[in-house]
């Protein structure tokens, strides 16, 4: 063992590094103690600086994803209220037609019903969420489904197709010495060609026959809503637009009966489209749901793995706090001690 | 031998006494100066049995010096370079556990945080294409991201130019230190060729050198005329018998690109990347190594996020077959015209703007960002939303998926070939924290080694007061006894006169 010796000036000032370096430590470990984090975070994670925010930019993305979530599920709720109202409507028409009798006094009710199940079908259609068109396709600005009212568009086109293969209206005297036959060859040909293509699209509907779309969880995109294109929009329209435009006109109990089959089959047909689509919807209904319980136990996750990255131990913190203050305490009594040991002081004076 | 012969030893005594006691004053005194080497004096008997005081030495340690020096310009690199990164990395750091006003985490301000609330404002805007306030929040976002890239741009450029700046000072200081050593060494040569004293001079000379070691490394020898020669640590001469000329011309604006002027000794650089004997160490090489290394990295990297970003967010021909080039979009540079390639994305962090197509303020419309056409609202061919549909999603999905896609990135910037974007961002604050966290470590690493070196010297060369008191007793009682003595002779004297 060597014996050095030891300088004056060392040994006054040997805690004061000591001193200094345990003061700073005790201001960090205060910081981290009320704010329950690291007080430096770039220090402490370093490489893995990147990694915590990459976390807090999931985290960030998961709650954006369930806030988003919420309005599409509000669009789907509205849809599929619109959906059941339609399909409701239908299927009391549908009871009503069965329950008519070919004569030609009961057709004002025909004419009534088809009004009024076509009114609804209209505002159905036109139903929004959040001032967007649910029924509208991508195309949500504009209403999707133009009313079907004496003079419009769609009711012009179909007088003049009537016109157009009999030489004279629904209503004229003419009108009554029309076939069972001829009228339902009348509705599967020129009528029914109102309610396809372009005739649908230029005189019923504005829809866009692209759906809306919506990413609900990362990556998984679904389609969040139908159009007015699709489904069984046309061939209930077209039933309606039957039995409102012929239900009250001059044809015979016999010609009434072939309206009233055509309808029939045709109620039918947009029922069955319009629970599939309901089956499609609220698939997606159910997916959004399982998707935001997923991203729910993601964002729980991450939350913790960022609190194990940024948090600091409150129970190890105290202790170190408790350490260090007995630390800095026994360094000035050390020094303090130290500067009276001095052979001067033993000196006689 | 005759009694006489004791008088010239009891004076010699004396004399001895005396040049001890001074030295011993002379050590009392300083004992609280720093870097104070304790004075002995030789003492040796003379021809008659006498004693004589022949010299004043130092208790020197010169290895101990050395190493002190060596860590002490260790130290000041890295304490340099970490409180360089601390003010750069304070442009990416997290604010702990502050949280926004929806309850979210504050994710601080980096580009990458940023590019996070885009993607989530871009994602919210996807669930509601037509909503104008869900609009006005993807431009909001898209405008704090080209602050945060500006604003590390701006970092980085005064990260440089303050670095310069400490260079310039390290070279005056330098330059002061080298006449002052000058001083002091023709002073040590002189006086031991006059055998004076030294001992003050080679204080001075040692303190000097000392402070030269916190601006730059350096390495000494010692001539056989006493007379020192100082090399950086490097090996490049900086004092032989005079000192040499070290010249730097400051630079008075930093923007990406711009490349400092070298440090130069007598001519010969002594840092930068051309340098053939760049030095290691000292507050110098730190300031060089932000100025040349690690600032300019940053920034590169930050380019690269620009570039990446531009490049993201570029708009292409929606004509079929297409024939227009793809150009800047939501993100652009004033004057760009055509999407930038990675290796030319030199200064672009600090340029970058949102397009004013979709500021409102600007007379932009913000449905461009659903509807795509923001490089050119007349030219329809970059219109994706060919329809006008309120709710069209098709170009939002895209950029959502393009900040999530692989791209090519400049490998220079040190952070790969190719990543996605969101990754190379992360990557980047990853880089900078890491590189702040290690210079942090070495920082305190070196000043505790610094603290020991220096304890270690002072132990090894300075005074302790315990050691001074002892020998003053010692002097004391060999003053009295020499005193006694020389009464006693006296007495003899007399009694023999008396007889006489």
């Amino acid at each position: 063992m060597t014996i050095t010796s030891v300088s004056t000036l060392y040994l006054g000032n040997a805690l004061i590094p000591t001193i200094t370096q345990a003061d700073a430590q005790l201001t960090q470990l205060e910081t981290e103690s009320t704010t329950g984090q690291y007080a430096d975070l770039g220090v402490q994670l370093g490489e893995s600086a990147g990694y915590e925010l990459s976390l807090r930019n999931s985290d960030d993305l998961l709650q954006s994803l369930t806030t988003a979530n919420s309005l599409v599920s509000g669009g789907l709720s509205t849809t599929d209220d619109a959906l059941n109202s339609i399909v409701s409507g239908a299927r009391s028409t549908l009871t009503q037609l069965l329950a008519w009798v070919p004569n030609s006094s009961s057709g004002a009710n025909l004419g009534v019903t088809g009004d009024d199940a076509m009114q609804s079908l209209v505002t159905m259609a036109n139903s929004s969420y959040d001032d967007q068109y649910v029924f509208g396709g991508i195309n949500t600005g504009s209403s999707p489904m133009a009313a079907f009212t004496p003079g419009s568009a769609a009711e012009t086109a179909l007088s003049n197709d009537f016109q157009q293969q009999f030489g004279f209206s629904p209503t004229s005297a003419g009108a009554s010495a029309l076939t069972g036959a001829q009228v339902t060859s009348f509705l599967g040909g020129a009528f029914a060609s109102e309610f396809s293509g372009a005739n649908w699209t230029t005189n019923w509907s504005s829809a866009s026959s692209t759906d809306t779309t919506a990413e609900i969880s990362p990556g998984q995109t679904i389609q969040t809503s139908t159009n007015l294109n699709a489904g069984g929009f046309q061939p209930l329209s077209q039933a309606y637009a039957m039995l409102s435009m012929l239900g009250n006109s001059s044809l015979s109990g016999e010609a009434k009966q072939a309206v009233v089959t055509a309808a029939t089959t045709l109620v039918n047909q947009g029922l069955s489209q319009f629970t599939a689509i309901g089956a499609q919807l609220g698939e997606a209904k159910s997916q959004i749901t399982q998707a935001n319980a997923e991203m729910s136990t993601q964002i729980t996750l991450l939350n913790t793995q960022i609190g194990g990255l940024d948090n600091v131990n409150a129970s190890q913190i105290a202790t170190q706090l408790n350490t260090l203050t007995t630390q800095i305490e026994s360094a000035y009594q050390i020094t303090a001690q130290l500067q009276k040991l001095s052979l001067a002081q033993y000196l006689p004076a | 031998m005759s009694l006489s012969s004791t008088y010239s030893i009891i004076s010699s005594a004396f004399a001895s006494t005396a040049a001890q006691s001074s030295t011993i004053a002379s050590n009392i005194a300083n004992a609280s100066t720093p870097g104070y080497v304790r004075e002995i004096a030789n003492q040796i008997t003379n021809d008659y049995g006498g004693s004589d005081v022949v010299s004043i030495s130092r208790q020197a340690n010169v290895a101990l010096l050395d190493q002190l020096n060596a860590s002490t310009s260790e130290s000041s690199t890295q304490s340099v370079i970490s409180t360089a990164l601390t003010t750069l990395a304070q442009s990416v750091n997290d604010s702990p556990n502050a949280t926004s006003a929806t309850g979210a985490l504050q994710n601080g301000n980096s580009p990458s945080a940023m590019l996070g609330n885009l993607q989530s404002a871009l994602t919210t805007y996807e669930a509601s294409p037509s909503s104008e306030p869900a609009a006005a929040a993807v431009l909001t976002a898209s405008q704090n991201l080209v602050s945060s890239l500006n604003a590390g741009a701006q970092a980085v450029s005064q990260a440089e130019s303050q670095a310069d700046q400490g260079m310039n000072g390290a070279v005056t200081k330098i330059n002061s230190l080298l006449s002052q050593f000058q001083q002091a060494n023709d002073a040590v040569v002189s006086g031991l060729q006059t055998g004076a004293n030294v001992s003050q001079a080679q204080d001075q000379r040692d303190s000097v050198l000392t402070q030269l070691s916190q601006q730059l490394g350096v390495s000494t020898t010692t001539n056989a005329n006493g007379s020192m020669s100082i090399y950086t640590d490097s090996g490049v001469t900086l004092f032989q018998d005079v000192p040499s000329t070290v010249s730097f011309a400051p630079t008075a604006t930093f923007v990406s690109g711009v490349v400092g002027n070298a440090v130069t000794v007598n001519g010969i650089p002594i840092t930068g990347a051309s340098a053939p004997m760049a030095i290691q160490s000292g507050a110098l090489a730190g300031y060089a190594q932000i100025r040349d290394t690690i600032a300019p990295q940053y920034g590169a990297q930050l380019d690269q996020i620009a570039g990446g970003l531009i490049s993201a967010f570029a708009e292409s021909d929606q004509s079929i077959p297409p024939t227009l080039p793809t150009v800047p979009g939501l993100f652009t540079a004033p004057g760009l015209t055509s999407v930038p390639v990675p290796s030319a994305s030199e200064g672009l962090a600090a340029q970058l703007e949102v397009n004013p197509n979709v500021i409102p303020a600007d007379g932009g419309s913000l449905n461009l960002l659903r509807d795509g056409g923001i490089s050119n609202p007349g030219n329809p061919a970059y219109t994706y939303n060919t329809t006008g549909a309120a709710s069209y999603t098709g170009r939002i999905q895209q950029m959502v998926t393009a900040l999530g896609t692989s791209q090519p990135f400049d490998p220079t910037a040190g952070l790969g070939a190719s990543a996605s974007l969101t990754g190379y961002s992360t990557n980047s604050v990853s880089w900078l924290q890491a590189t702040n966290q290690s210079a942090s470590d070495a920082a305190s690493y070196q000043s505790s080694l610094v603290s020991q070196a220096s304890g270690a010297l002072s132990n090894a060369t300075g005074v302790n007061l315990d050691t001074e008191m002892n020998n003053m007793l010692n002097i004391e009682n060999s003053y009295t006894s020499s005193a006694k003595l020389l009464t006693t002779v006296t007495a003899m004297f007399q009694a023999l006169l008396q007889a006489a």
